[in-house]
């Protein structure tokens, strides 16, 4: 189980731009010749995101949040055989994850197996607090995850009533997190894709 | 098979029900009796041993749910706080294994529960969110002398001790017509749970597991519903929210006022807030104008669902009956419906509705409604719909649209109604509902009362 990096309730830092600037001066003091370099070079622009006010949230217990869009990232050792069986299953569904489809709040979803085919890195990004909608995977999509996790060690079953606890175990926070539309769901931006869609019909109607 | 009983609400028993109804607070299944009289007593305990004493001789006063079918109709129910369990010397081991957000209160979770400008903590009425509430006694009959009578029982109990303080006393009852404080006949969707023996009403959905509702039992998705230890403390025991709003009714008829120029129109607009008629009538089987007649018939004003409504040209998408159980509603996140219902018990108090009030002096008035949502898992049902269903509208389609009765709403917020050919967008929608208070509370079973009552140390 991976230790979870103190990152999550750290105490907000207020400091000035300026000091912020002196930090990263002390921070890249002994940095490779590039690294140094690219801070001189650098620090009007690099001054302009210092300046900025915090854009960071916490997503739930553990994790990140932009907007409304928050990230998770699992580290799952694998059973015996499961890198193989879950590598297998994955080709075969070359890439329709109608069960993601299904859930509304996923906006992407990454599988990298890691560590010789030892541990899956499980990466995703997602609308809102991820404990709202884990009760309801138990009931509608139980067997769309339980195929996939079945594959990790000591996973309870979505029906346990643990999986939540247990995913929970395993995420490791992310130190930064970035989002280009914080405040587009993934469900807002189906519903301006239709939108965007119908306004240029009307428009090719009108014109 | 039991002969076929019609209870209080209308529904009709007909199986042998497998809860053990002996052991489930009253208030749990028995529906709220019209007329009905009541008063919510919340306590603080100075003292364990005291505080255990005083449960002890309550607790056989405590009403359970054994023939919760028939008319008579008066009950105590009883409700411990986290910090109540830990002020009645409830051990270490057993505390830790009730949930957090139990465990740190209502008040502490506003960030989950979306409690914040208005319904911020900070602005709660005391003594809710301080810590000190730790036993909540609520009185209920369907007459006004036997409530009296129960809450004189109570009464002797808790004041034959120095160690237990009333930190507040609040009557609650009928308004003429039953209706809320807006001016609405409510109360009428409740979930239908299995093994209690009912037979759901028409409309009212399947039967839900009663785990859900009841710990110690299957829930939807199969297994009991984690339960705090040990098991005579958990099994038959439930959750309790507790939450007390104000009416801004002032703000409510000048809402209408504005976006309606005659009654009909303003009285349109506020079923199309609600998905209801003031009678009860719901939208969808009385689109164009209210019916009394069906408001008032159990057995048909909830038999109904949104499948030739899906755009909502009836029932808005976001009005607050389709928000609170959306039924067979597409929603844009996979949802079981069934998983985030509770059981509602609500009471209104202060001066009924009055339709002529427009003044922000209105919006002061004490009157609003109590509610207590009764789940197996009630923290996290009511953080869900706050944070999914009441102050948000993507699961919807709405964007950031928030529930037009129970939302708390931004400066600019707005209520589709669809409509042809296009939909027409109410702007300046207010809060009318301010939360001033609210605690989590554990119901106990009489067994789990019991055991904490005859706890040593």
């Amino acid at each position: 189980m991976p230790t979870q990096p103190a990152t999550a309730n750290r105490p907000k830092q207020s400091l000035t731009v300026d000091e912020k600037v002196q930090k990263m001066r002390e921070l890249y003091a002994d940095a490779p010749e590039i690294g140094k370099a690219a801070l001189e070079n650098g620090l009007p622009t690099l001054t302009e995101a210092l300046a900025a006010p915090s854009a960071k949230q916490t997503a739930g217990r553990i994790g990140l949040r932009q907007g409304k869009v928050s990230e998770l990232c699992v580290f799952l050792p694998f059973v015996k055989g499961g890198a193989k069986r879950l590598r297998g299953f994955l080709e075969l569904l070359d890439g329709n994850f109608r069960a993601a489809d299904a859930v509304g709040t996923v906006h992407d979803m990454r599988f990298v197996f890691v560590d010789n085919d030892t541990k899956l890195l499980f990466a995703t990004a997602y609308d809102g607090d991820f404990d709202p909608y884990i009760d309801d995977f138990a009931t509608k999509i139980p067997n769309a995850m339980d195929l996939w996790l079945c594959n990790c060690e000591g996973y309870p079953g979505m029906r346990s009533g643990k999986a939540k606890q247990w995913i929970f175990d395993h995420q490791i926070a992310a130190e930064a997190w970035y989002v280009n539309s914080p405040n587009l769901t993934a469900a807002e931006t189906r519903r301006l894709e239709k939108v965007g869609k119908a306004v240029e019909e009307l428009l090719d109607k009108i014109g | 098979m039991l002969s076929v009983k019609e209870s209080v609400g209308g529904q009709v028993v007909t199986h042998a029900p497998t809860l053990d109804l002996d052991e489930i607070q009253a208030i749990v299944l028995r529906p709220r009796p019209a007329p009905y009289f009541g008063t919510h007593v919340l306590l603080r305990i100075d003292d364990a041993a005291a505080g255990r004493e005083f449960l002890r001789r309550l607790t056989p006063h405590i009403g359970s749910s054994a023939h919760w079918w028939s008319a008579a109709n008066t009950w105590l129910a009883i409700g411990i706080s986290y910090a109540g369990l830990e002020a009645l010397g409830v051990p270490q081991d057993s505390l830790q294994s009730f949930p957090e957000a139990f465990r740190v209160g209502m008040a502490a979770r506003a960030r989950q529960l979306r409690d914040e400008g208005v319904n911020d903590p900070k602005h709660w009425e005391a003594p809710f969110g301080t810590g000190q509430v730790h036993i909540g006694v609520s009185a209920l009959s369907d007459s006004e002398e036997n409530w009296r009578r129960a809450l004189e029982i109570a009464r002797k109990q808790y004041e034959a001790f120095s160690g237990v303080t009333v930190l507040r006393s609040q009557n609650f009852g009928f308004q003429p017509g039953d209706l809320n404080p807006l001016g609405y006949k409510d109360g009428i969707d409740q979930p239908a749970i299995e093994g209690s023996g009912a037979e759901p009403l028409p409309g009212q959905g399947p039967l839900i597991k009663a785990g859900e509702f009841i710990l110690g039992y299957p829930g939807e998705a199969g297994a009991p519903l984690p339960m705090p230890q040990p098991d005579i403390l958990g099994r038959n025991s439930t959750y309790v929210g507790f939450r007390k709003y104000q009416s801004r009714v002032g703000a409510f008829n000048r809402f209408l006022r504005a976006h309606g120029s005659t009654e009909e129109e303003r009285e349109l607009l506020a079923a199309k807030l609600v998905g209801r008629w003031r009678s009860g009538a719901p939208l969808t089987l009385a689109p164009e104008a209210d019916d009394a007649v069906l408001g008032a018939d159990a057995q048909r004003n909830n038999d109904f669902d949104y499948a030739n409504d899906v755009r909502g040209l009836k029932a808005p998408l976001g009005c607050h009956i389709r928000r609170m159980n959306p039924r067979d509603t597409q929603l844009t996140r996979l949802t079981d419906v069934n998983l985030h219902r509770l059981i509602r018990r609500g009471t209104t108090y202060g001066p009924p509705y009055d339709p002529n009030a427009v003044s922000p002096e209105a919006d002061e008035i004490p009157r609003g409604a109590i509610f207590m949502f009764i789940s197996a898992k009630a923290m996290a049902t009511m953080e869900f719909l706050q944070q999914e269903w009441i102050d948000e509208g993507n699961f919807v389609g709405l964007g950031e649209e928030r529930d037009p009765i129970i939302g708390r709403q931004e400066e600019g917020a707005s209520f589709t109604i669809p409509h042809e050919p296009v939909r027409r967008r109410v702007h300046g929608i207010d809060t009318f509902n301010v939360l001033r208070g609210g605690e989590y509370f554990f119901m106990p079973s009489i067994s789990a009362l019991t055991w904490i009552a005859n706890l040593s140390g």
